[in-house]
């Protein structure tokens, strides 16, 4: 009797081995990191607020920028087509050159371009834009959102006090799930 | 009464109940169904907001595909123990995350709905998940009921304790007012109950002071009062009515007066009742009242008033004179009445008076005069029944002297018939007399010729031969005029009666010699003594009377004493002179016995003829022929008597006052010298022979003939050479009677006289009805003197 639940368990052991593996194996149709955070980012657009002088006039487009090497493709243009931000119409930008950026509500800042970060923060205070990048502890380097990958999943890390000072306020819906950091290291 | 059992009580606590128990029921109803719809609302909005909560929570955990973050959210729903599920479907409708962590997939639909909805198990509800205009996903909820099933548990309870708290507080209100509601109710019901149970219609009923109630109590108590006056009107009437039919019942049996106006007086002081009641009959030609009847009270008041029955009470101007017009007469105080009469009634304490007057025929023939002892005591409903009353009591008196009218007519009618038939008895017996008395005529002729011829004729009679012939003369006589009177005894008066000179006293004599055997002998040979006492008074005056009917009158007296003393006694015959009103003479002759005496009915049927207590022994013609001698006599007779106390007769007589001489003495007529050729016709030979034998001791040349055709042949053949100077027949013969041989007679000879001899030769010369061709009648017996008087009268 305990030979047999013992085979039984090493089957169902096994079974459950298979189908990990069968799953993991299913890449082609599972979202890529990149596609995920194409999402991410256009769904930050909802969970922030920003500054009512951010817009020169209601026409005015909702930027989102994408400084350095594009990663999302058209997966981002596909996920923003159509949409709108409380009546302005999304439209997205791609910068290779610092200089370009401006009026950008969202900023996402390639992890090729970490070294520069520093420089385009430099360049983008005051002017109330997100900024977003997947580049390692970018967060603590004043990046507002940070992507993470954390058991296979996308994680946020925040920088509150960035966003603040760039007078964007966060959801605290976003900020629940997400790590917040502070400048200068982990909390 | 118990009133837990009055319906009313128990109907209007059930309207009550009902009432407040349908409005609580609804009111009831209402609060719970709001309830139920406004919970689920609640519920449902609740459930909303719990969701839009967690939804929006759950934004960021779909936004950025955080399912731990989302598990942990939904966590959040312990806070309401009745979610018992929820999923978290993203924007493509997969399951994102669940509650509680590894819900069973049965648990939540596969793919998200919309809405939110009852179900059987509980409430349902699809929250979208969106965060501003970016939907994100979809919110799957479900709550079981139990809170809801939970309120309304409390709901039940608190209802059932509302129900039972207001129902009790509904009977208490509603008992506290029902008592003040129903009380009058009930009280006016026992009441009216108590009415038509016992009918008894003094209750009332009482006020209780309540709304409207006394208004009915007071209108109910006064029908009351009304039915109590109009049954008490109409028990007193029936009572009066009951009374009138007992009076009228009551009169109805009696006839006479007296005893109606008895009775209607007993009854009405005993049944209406009067103090005093009395009949005043009405005489209109007097003009005056007489008391008729005093009712049993109303004697003793008649003491103090000082009416007794037969008094006359005078008609007053008021009361009495009103009620003899006709009208019934109410004084309800006598005292008031200035009129003696009511004075009179006042002053014996009797106060209130009605005169009913009685009227038959438009006549007021008398007043009931009805009386009590107070004031004002009559009702208007008793001088109606005393007005109906007396007209009642005037039919019945009325009645009742038709009913006595009738009565006497009737007995009149029945006397006549008696005595046409009593007559037509004696008439035949009178015929039957007549036949006999001819031949006892006849038979005796011969004894009363010879005997006369005896006392005149025979020299040497001895003194006791002479007595004795004088005594047998006598009795001849006598027998003679019986026989005469025997047919004509029942003759109220005879016209022929040849009245005499009669010396009462010598007649008395006479009799008691005759009578002796039958008063002395008789009775002495069974032991008995009658003793006869004479008491006659000396001197008398002579009466005009017929000895003979006087002494047989007596005789008769005499004979019924004796029989009226089967064991002896005294029998007193007295005679004496009396004075009658107008002062003339009279002889009075009293026959008096100490016998059986005679009862009422006895005495008073006494001379009827034929009537008789003597049994076979009597004819019934002893008293009648007395009466019959009474009347011819203009006498008087008076018979007083008792059953058990002797008997009196007394007969009265008319003295004689004037001193003519007895026509006996006086009228003697000489007889004739002369011889005479005489032819006698007769068929009988014993009389024929007499008659020769007598007129020829007279010297007379008698031829005698037996029958009436030899009495002609033997005339006609003397016709021829020696004449007859006189022929005296017999009237009745065989074949040719007296009557032919007379007109034979004068046919051959009108002058040669006829004298007719006849047994019923009285009567004819009674009835003055001498025959044609007949000189003189002569009766038998023929009398010597008679007969020489006749031939010497015809023959001169």
């Amino acid at each position: 009797m305990a030979a047999l639940t013992s085979t039984l368990r090493l089957l169902l052991l096994g079974a459950l081995a298979l189908a990990a593996f069968l799953r993991s194996a299913d890449g082609a149709e599972s979202p890529t990191e990149s596609q995920v955070e194409a999402v991410f980012v256009f769904n930050f657009s909802h969970f922030v607020e920003w500054p009512s002088q951010t817009f020169a006039s209601p026409s005015e487009p909702f930027t989102i920028g994408i400084f350095g090497t594009d990663p999302f493709g058209a997966r981002l243009d596909e996920a923003v087509r159509g949409e709108e931000i409380n009546g302005h119409p999304l439209v997205v930008r791609r910068f290779s050159r610092l200089v370009e950026v401006h009026n950008c509500q969202i900023l996402f800042i390639d992890r090729s371009e970490a070294a520069s970060i520093g420089q385009i923060l430099a360049a983008l205070h005051g002017r109330g834009t997100l900024t977003v990048s997947q580049a390692a502890a970018a967060a603590e380097h004043g990046i507002m959102i940070q992507f993470t990958t954390e058991n296979s999943r996308i994680r946020l890390r925040i920088n509150v006090e960035s966003a603040r000072a760039a007078g964007l306020t966060i959801s605290s819906k976003l900020l629940r799930p997400a790590e917040i950091v502070a400048v200068g290291g982990k909390e | 009464m118990s009133s837990s059992s009055t319906p009313i009580r128990r109907t209007l606590m059930r309207m009550i109940f009902l009432s407040s128990g349908a409005v609580l029921a609804v009111t009831t109803l209402a609060f719970c169904t709001y309830e139920f719809l406004t919970f689920r609302q609640s519920s449902v909005q609740q459930l909303q907001i719990l969701s839009r909560a967690i939804a929006s929570n759950s934004t960021a955990s779909l936004a950025f595909d955080n399912p731990e973050d989302a598990v942990g959210v939904l966590t959040a729903f312990k806070a309401d123990p009745h979610i018992i599920a929820a999923a978290l479907y993203d924007a493509d409708g997969k399951v994102f995350a669940t509650y509680p962590q590894g819900l069973a997939a049965s648990r939540f639909p596969a793919r998200p709905g919309t809405g939110y909805s009852f179900t059987r198990a509980g409430l349902t509800g699809f929250q979208p998940v969106a965060e501003g205009s970016e939907r994100l996903g979809m919110l799957f909820v479900e709550s079981d009921l139990n809170a809801m099933y939970a309120r309304f548990g409390l709901y039940g309870l608190i209802v059932l304790l509302v129900s039972g708290l207001s129902l009790s507080l509904a009977f208490l209100i509603s008992r506290k007012l029902q008592y003040r509601l129903l009380q009058p109710i009930l009280a006016l019901a026992d009441t009216t109950r108590a009415v038509s149970e016992r009918h008894d219609y003094t209750v009332r009923a009482s006020r209780t002071g309540a709304y409207e109630f006394d208004l009915f109590t007071d209108t109910f108590n006064q029908m009351l009062t009304q039915i109590q006056r109009s049954e008490g009107n109409l028990h007193a009437q029936l009572g009066r009515l009951g009374l009138l039919q007992h009076i009228t019942r009551a009169t109805g049996e009696r006839q006479d007066l007296a005893s109606i106006f008895r009775v209607v007086l007993g009854t009405l002081e005993e049944n209406l009742p009067i103090d005093f009641g009395c009949f005043l009959l009405h005489d209109a030609a007097a003009q005056s009242l007489t008391v008729s009847a005093l009712g049993n009270t109303g004697r003793d008041f008649g003491g103090r008033l000082g009416l007794a029955e037969l008094l006359e009470v005078p008609i007053d101007q008021n009361g009495l004179s009103r009620c003899i017009a006709g009208q019934l007469v109410y004084e309800p105080d006598a005292l008031q009445v200035a009129f003696p009469f009511p004075q009179r009634l006042a002053k014996a304490g009797l106060r209130s008076v009605v005169f009913a007057p009685l009227i038959v025929e438009n006549q007021v023939f008398g007043i009931l005069v009805c009386a009590r002892c107070a004031e004002n005591a009559y009702s208007s409903g008793e001088c109606e029944f005393l007005k109906q009353l007396s007209e009642h009591v005037a039919l019945a008196s009325h009645q009742g002297r038709l009913y006595g009218a009738l009565q006497q007519a009737y007995d009149d009618l029945r006397q006549s018939q008696h005595t046409v038939m009593q007559q037509e008895r004696l008439r035949a017996l009178g015929q039957m007399a007549s036949g006999i008395a001819h031949d006892i005529n006849n038979a005796i002729s011969p004894v009363s010729l010879y005997t006369e011829s005896l006392l005149e004729r025979e020299p040497n009679l001895s003194e006791r031969t002479r007595s004795y012939l004088t005594t047998i003369q006598r009795a001849i006589e006598d027998v003679a005029r019986t026989v005469a009177r025997m047919r004509e005894f029942y003759r109220e008066r005879e016209a022929q009666l040849t009245l005499e000179r009669v010396e009462i006293n010598r007649a008395v004599r006479q009799v008691v010699e005759l009578t002796r055997p039958r008063w002395s002998d008789l009775p002495q040979q069974r032991g008995l003594m009658v003793d006869l006492q004479t008491e006659l008074k000396d001197p008398l005056p002579d009466i005009m009377g017929a000895e003979h009917e006087i002494r047989d009158a007596l005789t008769n007296l005499i004979f019924n004493a004796v029989d009226a003393m089967p064991a002896g006694g005294r029998l007193s015959v007295r005679t004496r002179g009396t004075l009658d009103a107008n002062g003339a003479d009279r002889v009075m002759i009293e026959v008096s016995d100490t016998g059986v005496g005679m009862d009422e009915d006895t005495r008073r049927r006494c001379l009827e003829p034929f009537y008789t207590t003597k049994g076979e022994r009597g004819t019934g013609l002893g008293l009648a022929m007395v009466y019959g001698m009474i009347q011819r006599h203009s006498a008087e007779l008076e018979i007083e008597s008792a059953a058990g106390q002797g008997t009196t007769v007394r007969l009265s007589f008319p003295a004689h006052t004037s001193s003519v001489v007895s026509t006996d003495c006086a009228a003697r007529p000489a007889m004739t010298n002369r011889r005479l050729r005489i032819l006698l016709v007769d068929d009988d030979p014993l009389l024929i022979k007499s008659l020769q034998d007598t007129l020829q001791e007279d010297g007379h040349l008698i031829t005698v003939t037996a029958g009436g055709q030899a009495g002609i042949d033997a005339f006609t053949a003397a016709q021829r050479e020696d004449s007859f100077d006189i022929v005296i027949t017999d009237l009745g013969m065989p074949h040719v009677d007296g009557r032919k041989v007379a007109s034979s007679v004068k046919a051959l000879s009108p002058a040669t006289p006829v004298v007719l001899l006849t047994g019923w030769g009285q009567r004819l010369i009674a009835e003055n009805d001498t025959p044609s061709h007949v000189d003189k009648v002569l009766a038998k017996p023929p009398r010597l003197h008679e007969l020489r008087a006749a031939l010497a009268e015809l023959v001169s």
